[in-house]
């Protein structure tokens, strides 16, 4: 019994260690893999959307900062590409 | 944004700002600060703002742009950040939705989706013509 409980540890252990590697090889290095993991993952999600769905709307600032839109207003008489994105 | 050039007139184009996604308090990219591209996460829409304008400005941004707002509405709703590429058709239906970037973020789909719609479409300063005058132009300087 003592033997499996070891052999489940180490299986873990080599599952952590490689996860880890391939987040540090995709990330870019094991500090941007901690990073990655502790900044970006919990912010990305892949979402409930699907073509055919209705697209959700949200009200967006202008770049003046006070006059105020809606996606759905720039989605009529033609399809509306979203590009979503920051600087960094 | 060479798709917008060449699309716009078929399509409305549509940037949303969103949270940043490698800023200096968080996990920062070694190609930012050689890219002098260094903010802060934005804790109010000021910061935020301040940071979209000095983006458009910088690069000539040509489409058009709206900033989401400090509680992540438009980001939440479409689970957009870091990057995300969606297109809406005219009956207000998603038509197409891209993968979070940067690894399955693929602005080649949406051009394919365009061409499909609208036929392939060219930005005059891309022709081929003009490129092979470029190439030209290399080979002779290289002879």
């Amino acid at each position: 019994m003592k033997k499996v409980f070891m052999w489940i540890g180490i299986s873990l252990g080599v599952v952590l260690v490689a996860a880890f590697v391939a987040l540090s090889v995709m990330a870019g290095g094991p500090k941007d893999a901690l990073y990655m993991v502790r900044y970006a993952l919990p912010h990305m999600h892949r979402g409930n959307l699907k073509p055919g769905d209705g697209a959700p709307d949200a009200k967006l600032f202008a770049l003046n900062g006070t006059d105020t839109f809606h996606i759905r207003d720039r989605a009529a008489g033609k399809p509306l590409v979203l590009v979503f994105g920051s600087f960094t | 944004m060479q798709i917008f050039n060449d699309y716009k007139d078929y399509a409305d184009f549509l940037t949303v700002y969103v949270r940043e996604a490698h800023p200096t308090d968080e996990w920062q990219m070694k190609s930012n600060v050689k890219d002098d591209v260094c903010y802060a996460q934005p804790r109010n829409l000021s910061d935020r703002l301040a940071i979209a304008n000095d983006f458009t400005k910088r690069f000539k941004f040509p489409v058009p742009f709206g900033v989401d707002d400090m509680n992540n509405a438009a980001n939440d709703a479409y689970a957009a950040w870091p990057e995300r590429l969606y297109i809406i058709d005219e009956n207000g239906k998603i038509a197409y939705r891209g993968g979070n970037g940067p690894f399955k973020y693929y602005p080649s789909e949406v051009r394919a989706w365009l061409a499909a719609r609208y036929g392939e479409v060219k930005h005059p300063e891309a022709k081929p013509e003009e490129k092979k005058t470029e190439e030209k132009k290399v080979a002779e300087k290289k002879s």
